[in-house]
């Protein structure tokens, strides 16, 4: 008995002992296709990879469904999505943006919020791991941190034009839930961040800083946040703006291209005009979709798509009516009358009238045409989204100029940037300072059934000469609220069935969601 | 080799002395048994004798010869008969009639890690033994119990072949944890069809916690135990040959306009276009399926070697025209007993592979699973215009420019895919029981599944007619492999009026997936199908896209369970496991899942003995921990890939971005839950019974909690913070209120009901930004949530727009928050309120089988009761102002009485209607034929059966047995599969 208890024993003892040795215990994840943080070792050629991190988000913030574009363009006078045969109700989410009677629980601000504040994040972590040291860069460390701390400044500048009172967050590692800072801290905060690190900043230009924060897209950002101080802080700052505008100017790294088009062309990288873009590539970068958005699914036989077109926005009758028949950029930037298959059959014309916000035909409207559609193009398309061109360099010299009292300087400026957009009829390129003392050409008014009714005109705008330059020039550029807010016309006109609703709408609502998450968010008024 | 035999030889030698001493001065017993009801032979009855290890089985003749102590006492043991103990009192030759066991107390019941007694079970477990399973065209293992377990609800929403049930248990316990039952196949995991369902013997359910517990993280949602076809004992090899052959209709054809419908509606004024034509477009892409399946089976061996062996083979049509599923499934399962009974071995092999015809391009992410049906087709058929033409005037297909809108007909002939799978199961162990009570457990098992994939549309297809595509194909595979290593240690004593049996045991899995697919388009020709991939011009181009990953996972265990029987009449069974997961963050790596469960033999307690018309009464109480373990891999990691581009330097890097917000707490669900129950038996098993009230509690359970970014990287992280409440009551009876010798009538009843609620949204560490969340989704173009699941209240609940009436301009009216009407422009999402709830109240079963002389009748009805679908086909197509496309006769019905609708598509309450019903779901008449006089056949039945016969609801679509999985249940999708009614006939023939 003695010795079969010691089999046992035995036996029980090595099976237990088996059953606890670490191999049959041993519980750490195996992982195959993602990377665990804790085993990357960062070396110099990750670089691209880091910096490539931070960059990629402003993808979907500009050009991408229910983006930036959307909701710079849909807010003002120039751009709609209404209702048509084959949808675009959409819960009335297009129609609140048009009437400015969205919510806190409007999905486009939501969209920018989260999107831009994954901008925000992924830059934190490069600067983390530039500056602490885990990623060794060698000699770029000052440029890359510079170049760094400016895209940041681009995403607050978003947030700051759009929301105002937003946390600012600069650390990675800091785990609180964020504190809201008031819009004039986060101006001051943007202007310090931009001013403290130009100097580092690279001044090259082309294919090696494309789409990249140069010291000439730094300085063009923080001419724009000088342009609307006045928005952002409470104070012009004019001459601070065309300082920065002359900087540009002087380094003589861009040029106005000769033809407008070669801005929004397919490969539009090679425009010497483009100080800062956004890329896209059909298969590398996708997320262009301004086209799927507005062509009618009947223009795929026009372009020979790869994709059916949704059939959404289109131009607002009146901004249409704004333009001198003779300006290129009519043709340029708008699609419009019969659209022709390669093989010559009209498959749809694009009309300019559009019956109302909440009902229109699939051909009504005029389609935004500006980046050019190459036949056989995709969902997506491979056309760099413009965010500072020279041209705006010098519109914004020319209002600073102005708005100093220096009309004659300005209509220089402004000739300059008309001058391609009227080859045929050259004479009609000049404007002089006293035009760009005339108000607006748009007939601000209620549409109704084609006929503008309630009309308000826009001869009292001030400067309107020259709301209408930028209009023509930056038209289905993302550019337009931020123009009429700063002319006075945004929460003041009415365009389309679009009624003033406030003061309080120059600033998107907080998004719900946000508030939710983070109990230290107080709502904008 | 030598030291083998020395140590087989130190086990084998001391129970040598023991046994010929129990053995003493034997008699030489010999007899016959029979079975009661039939008076035909029982061959493979195990005999033992009572307190001794040796015992024999009876012949096919049902013979047996023994010899035995003239004193002892004989156990006659047959699965399905009552375990008869007859003492030898000095006789020589014994013949026994062995009874139906029905309700017997001794039959077996399979637990976790092991059987039971059904006397001894404390927990609440359901056993179907394969005599009561459904009968016809049956499609996985748990439509053959389906109406016959209260508080399993089993469904079937969709008619594809390729379409398993879908099965809940209790209530939902998970918000987004897996809420798949365990399935395990004579103790090893697989699921619902890894077997065919013809070679099954018996399903047990462990149904509460305390059952449960012993599988720990898997436990939650309920343990289905597939017993496999075994041969036990010695008998005459036999051969089992099933068949049968189904034919299918539809359930109910929804009813569109037809050609000379929207004829008519034109000369009323209605919008429509006439071309002129008059199609069927449902008919053009459905057909009168027919589907056949075989098994055969071959049982044998000798005493110590028995073998089980079977081939099932299916071949399944479906409604719509490709749409197929073929199956052969081999399984072979051998068992060897040696050194006198102290080592048994048992190898089991089974190799499966299914082919079906596939319209689906599964791409990304990969694993079809049986997803072949192309809901696109279906809806563009009911949508397209009757007055269309299939195919112009040369030929080709016709095709218009309308958003959203292709010829179906075009689209299924023009895509061809396949999908094969095939899996490999190789499993064993080895039993070796040194001593009498004591047995060692070694199981080891590999499991290989793998899946290959192609689809391709021609030229012809719109993705070239219309997208320029020029031809298109994807090929794709995914593979995953489960090794399963469990040891185990069992120990059962008894000491006078003592019994107890003590069970411990170790647990490894480790379960491996890998997935490959590729997409290419632009081919030279039609003719390589998906078979030449490279052919393609997209992928050189760098249009197409190729995708692959791997991903692993592991589980370890440890658990004991101890029972106690005392003297019949009081039980105990007490369990744990300690389990980890390579899921779980860093923090919680291991959990413990205790369980205790008491039972009381009220009948034999001597008050009771007066109680003739009392078999059996039993109390039981339990109460276990189980636990359901996130279905991600890696959800608790902080991860990076490279992800998106970015143009530096002219080149498109991909940056490394962020996967998701890692969480270190991240840990099982933990389901607590309290069952009580009451067995019973009356007249000798006229009536017997069962009775199970439950509470369970799911704390910690999985969220996708909101969170800020910053500091997060991603606005949402998986933390385990919810808990949610399910307690119902659930009810079988089963009486026999005829049983003779010609005829036998037995009926079961069975009805079960749950009330759930959720309980919270929050922890201490994460909050819910609200206390709801909403889920479903109506898509395109109404774009709205269907359901809100909300603290309080059950999940399932509808949430929208109230509508009451209908104003002159035929526009919504809706009951506002105030409950005042508003216009339906008025409305805002502020007055949306709950409109009713997907999940049914009450369930019910109700089986009779008949036996009458050579016929059996079987009919299995079931309903639910108590809930609300939303009929998408109605909310979709039952709306006359979108002329676009085609819709329900019912559109141009007056609204409310009223008159016609004349407002945008919009979820309102009108489409949600009274889902209960009460289905004649399963009707079987058999006949068996009489081959006593017939040498070498054994048994010969032919039978009849109706599946989904007849339901009697007052609900509109096409089947009120809907989705009722997830958190949405209740959407009666419009794209669904439709449901059909079965008829088959089969034969059975033993030789």
């Amino acid at each position: 008995m003695k010795n079969r208890t010691s089999i046992y024993t035995y036996i029980t003892a090595t099976v237990i002992l088996a059953f606890f040795s670490s191999a049959c215990t041993k519980l750490d994840p195996e992982t195959f296709s993602e990377i665990v943080e804790e085993t990357i070792v960062y070396k110099e050629s990750d670089t691209s990879a880091i910096i490539a991190q931070a960059y990629s988000p402003l993808r979907p913030v500009m050009a991408d469904w229910m983006g930036y574009f959307d909701l710079q363009e849909e807010s003002a006078d120039a751009i709609i999505t209404p209702a048509r045969p084959n949808g675009w109700y959409d819960g009335g989410t297009y129609q609140r943006m048009h009437r400015h009677t969205w919510t806190s629980l409007q999905e486009q601000p939501a969209s920018l919020w989260s999107r831009v504040y994954t901008g925000v994040v992924n830059t934190n972590r490069a600067i983390w791991l530039i500056d602490s040291g885990t990623l060794p860069v060698g000699d770029a460390k000052g440029s890359l941190l510079a170049e760094l701390h400016a895209l940041r400044a681009f995403y607050y500048y978003l947030l700051c034009d759009n929301f105002g009172n937003i946390p600012l967050v600069t650390d990675y590692k800091d785990l609180a839930v964020p504190k809201q800072s008031k819009r004039k801290e986060v101006y001051d905060f943007i202007v310090k961040e931009l001013s403290d690190n130009i100097p580092s900043l690279r001044e090259t230009a082309g294919t090696a800083m494309y789409a990249r924060f140069n010291k000439w897209a730094a300085k063009t950002l923080l001419a724009r946040m000088y342009l609307n101080a006045q928005e952002y802080s409470g104070a012009t700052a004019w001459e601070q703006c065309l300082q920065q505008c002359n900087d540009v100017i002087q380094s003589g790294a861009y040029m106005l291209e000769p033809v407008y088009r070669d801005n929004f062309k397919t490969n539009n990288e090679n425009s010497r005009e483009l100080i800062f873009t956004v890329p896209y590539d059909e298969i590398n970068a996708p997320g262009f979709i301004i086209h799927m958005k507005t062509l009618d699914p009947l223009s795929q036989q026009v372009f020979r798509m790869e994709a059916q077109p949704w059939g959404g926005n289109c131009a607002v009758p009146q901004f249409i009516d704004t333009y001198d028949p003779d300006d290129t950029r009519l043709k340029d930037t708008w699609l419009q009358g019969p659209q022709l298959t390669p093989g010559g059959v009209e498959v749809i014309d694009y009309i300019k009238y559009v019956e109302s916000i909440e009902k229109s035909k699939s051909n009504e409207g005029f389609r935004v045409g500006k980046y050019e559609i190459r036949q056989g193009a995709k969902g997506s398309l491979s056309n760099d989204f413009p965010i500072f061109r020279y041209a705006e360099v010098l519109m914004m010299k020319a209002e600073c100029l102005l708005r100093t009292g220096k009309a004659a300087e300005a209509a220089i400026e402004v000739t300059k940037v008309r001058q391609r957009a009227f080859t045929a009829t050259p004479a009609k390129a000049t404007v002089t300072g006293a035009d760009l003392l005339e108000g607006s050409v748009y007939n601000y008014g209620y549409w109704n059934n084609g006929q503008v009714t309630e009309v308000q005109g826009g001869a009292d705008v001030q400067y309107g000469r020259l709301l209408d330059e930028l209009g023509w020039e930056f038209a289905a550029e993302a550019h337009r609220r931020q123009d009429l807010i700063r002319f006075g016309v945004f929460t003041v006109k009415k365009w389309f069935q679009h009624r003033p609703n406030g003061e309080g709408r120059k600033l998107f609502f907080i998004p719900q969601e946000e508030i939710n998450k983070n109990g230290n968010l107080e709502q904008n008024p | 080799m030598r030291s083998f035999y020395v140590r087989a030889a130190l086990f084998i030698i001391p129970w040598l002395f023991v046994s010929a001493s129990l053995l003493g001065q034997g008699i030489s017993v010999s007899g016959k048994v029979t079975d009661a009801r039939e008076g035909l032979p029982l061959p493979g009855v195990s005999i033992s004798v009572a307190g001794a290890a040796n015992g024999t089985v009876t012949d096919v003749a049902g013979q047996y010869k023994l010899t035995v102590p003239a004193d002892k006492i004989l156990v006659f043991k047959f699965t399905g008969m009552k375990t008869l103990e007859v003492p030898v009192n000095g006789r020589t030759v014994i013949d026994i009639q062995m009874e139906s066991a029905e309700v017997g107390l001794n039959e077996v019941v399979v637990v976790g890690y092991g059987t039971q007694r059904k006397g001894d079970v404390t927990s609440a477990i359901a056993s179907v033994k394969s005599e009561n399973f459904v009968k016809g065209a049956v499609r996985d293992a748990a439509q053959l119990i389906q109406g016959k377990v209260a508080g399993l609800t089993v469904s079937t929403p969709s008619g594809n072949p390729t379409a398993n049930t879908q099965i809940s248990l209790r209530g939902i316990t998970t918000l987004k944890a897996g809420t798949a039952p365990l399935v395990l196949i004579d103790g090893i995991p697989g699921t619902l069809n890894t077997v065919a369902p013809e070679d099954i013997e018996s399903i047990d359910v462990l149904k509460d916690g305390s059952a449960a517990a012993i599988y720990g993280t898997r436990g939650t949602n309920g343990v289905i135990l597939i017993t496999t076809k075994k041969l036990r004992g010695d008998m005459r090899p036999t051969l089992q040959y099933d068949a049968y052959a189904s034919v299918q209709t539809i359930a109910r054809r929804p009813e569109f306009l037809t050609g000379d419908d929207y004829r008519r509606l034109i000369g009323e004024g209605i919008a429509f276009t006439d071309y002129g034509a008059s199609t069927d477009w449902i008919k053009e892409i459905t057909r009168n399926p027919v589907s056949h399946t075989h098994n055969l089976t071959f049982q044998g061996g000798s005493s110590s070697t028995h073998v089980t062996a079977s081939l099932n083979y299916r071949n399944w049509q479906g409604l719509f025209l490709h749409s197929d599923n073929k199956q052969v499934t081999g399984r072979a399962d051998v068992n060897h007993t040696m050194l006198d009974g102290m080592l048994k071995a048992n190898l089991n092999v089974i190799t499966r592979s299914r082919t079906y015809w596939s319209g689906v391009d599964i791409g990304d992410g990969g694993f079809a699973n049986g997803n072949s049906f192309n809901n696109y087709v279906y809806r563009q058929a009911l949508i397209r215009n009757p007055t269309d033409s299939v195919k112009n005037y040369r030929g080709d297909w016709l095709e218009r420019n309308i958003y959203f809108y292709d010829n179906p007909v075009a689209y299924l002939n023009e895509s061809y895919g396949q999908n094969e799978e095939r899996e490999t199961r190789l499993n064993g162990s080895i039993t070796l029981e040194p001593l009498k009570d004591l047995k060692f457990k070694l199981l080891l098992s590999n499991n290989k599944w793998t899946e290959i994939r192609g689809y391709a549309e021609t030229k012809k297809h719109v993705s070239t007619v219309k997208n320029n595509r020029n031809g298109y194909a994807s090929r794709g595979t995914s593979d995953m492999r489960d090794n399963l290593l469990e040891f185990t240690t069992e120990y059962t004593h008894s000491l006078q009026k003592h019994r107890f049996n003590v069970l411990g045991g170790y647990s490894y899995q480790d379960n491996t997936r890998e997935d490959f697919y590729m997409r290419n388009w632009d081919f030279p020709t039609d003719q390589y199908s998906y078979n030449n991939m490279e052919a393609g011009n997209a992928l050189k181009r760098g249009d197409a896209v190729m995708g692959s990953f791997k991903d692993k996972w592991k589980l370890i265990g440890f658990f004991g369970r101890l029972s106690y029987n005392w003297d019949d009449k009081y039980l105990v069974l007490a369990s744990v496991r300690h389990e980890g997961s390579t899921k779980f963050g860093r923090n919680y790596k291991w959990g413990t899942f205790p369980a205790v469960s008491l039972g009381w033999r009220v009948s034999r307690e001597s008050f009771m003995e007066g109680l003739t018309w009392l078999d059996d009464l039993k109390l039981r109480a339990g109460f276990g921990i189980t636990g359901t373990i996130p279905d991600d891999r890696y959800a608790s990691l902080q991860s990076f890939n490279y992800n998106n581009r970015f143009l530096v330097n002219g080149v498109w890097v991909q940056g490394l971005d962020a996967v998701r917000n890692p969480n270190a707490e991240l840990r099982w669900e933990k389901k607590e839950e309290f069952n009580i129950g009451l067995d019973f038996s009356l007249l000798s098993g006229r009536i017997s019974g069962n009775i199970d009230a439950y509470r369970r509690l799911t704390k910690d359970a999985l969220f996708d909690y909101q969170v800020p970014v910053p500091p997060y990287p991603l606005p949402q992280i998986v933390a385990n913070a919810a808990q949610i409440r399910n307690q119902g009551i659930e009810v079988l009876l089963n009486v026999v209120p005829v049983s003779t010798k010609q005829l036998q009538w037995n009926s079961g009843f069975n009805y079960s009901t749950n009330k759930n609620v959720l309980v919270s949204l929050s922890s201490n560490t994460f909050a819910a930004t609200n206390d709801f969340f909403d889920a479903g989704y109506t898509g395109e173009p109404i774009q709205e949530a269907t359901h809100r699941v909300q603290v309080g209240q059950p999940i399932g609940n509808f949430y929208g727009y109230k509508s009451i009436g209908i104003d002159d301009n035929g526009r919504w009216i809706i009951e506002g928050k105030d409950g005042k009407p508003v216009a339906s422009a008025d409305k805002s999402p502020d007055d949306k309120k709950v409109l009713g709830n997907g999940l049914p109240k009450h369930y019910l079963g109700w089986n009779n089988s008949v036996r009458y002389k050579n016929f059996d009748l079987n009919v299995t009805m079931r309903g639910a009761f108590g809930f609300q679908v939303l009929n998408f086909q109605r909310l979709f197509y039952e709306n006359p102002k979108v002329t676009q496309y085609n819709m329900l006769k019912t559109a141009f019905d007056n609204v409310y009485g009223k008159t016609r609708l004349n407002d945008d598509l919009a979820y309102v309450s009108y489409y949600i209607e009274n889902g209960d019903y009460w289905k004649i779901d399963n009707v079987t008449l058999g006949y068996n034929f009489n081959v006593k006089r017939i040498k070498y056949i054994q048994q010969a039945r032919l039978y009849v059966a109706a599946l989904n016969l007849a339901t009697i609801t007052g609900y509109k679509g096409i089947d009120p047995e809907v989705n009722r999985s997830g958190l949405a249940p209740g959407d009666d999708e419009r794209d669904k599969y439709p449901t059909t009614r079965t008829f088959t006939v089969g034969v059975h023939l033993t030789f």
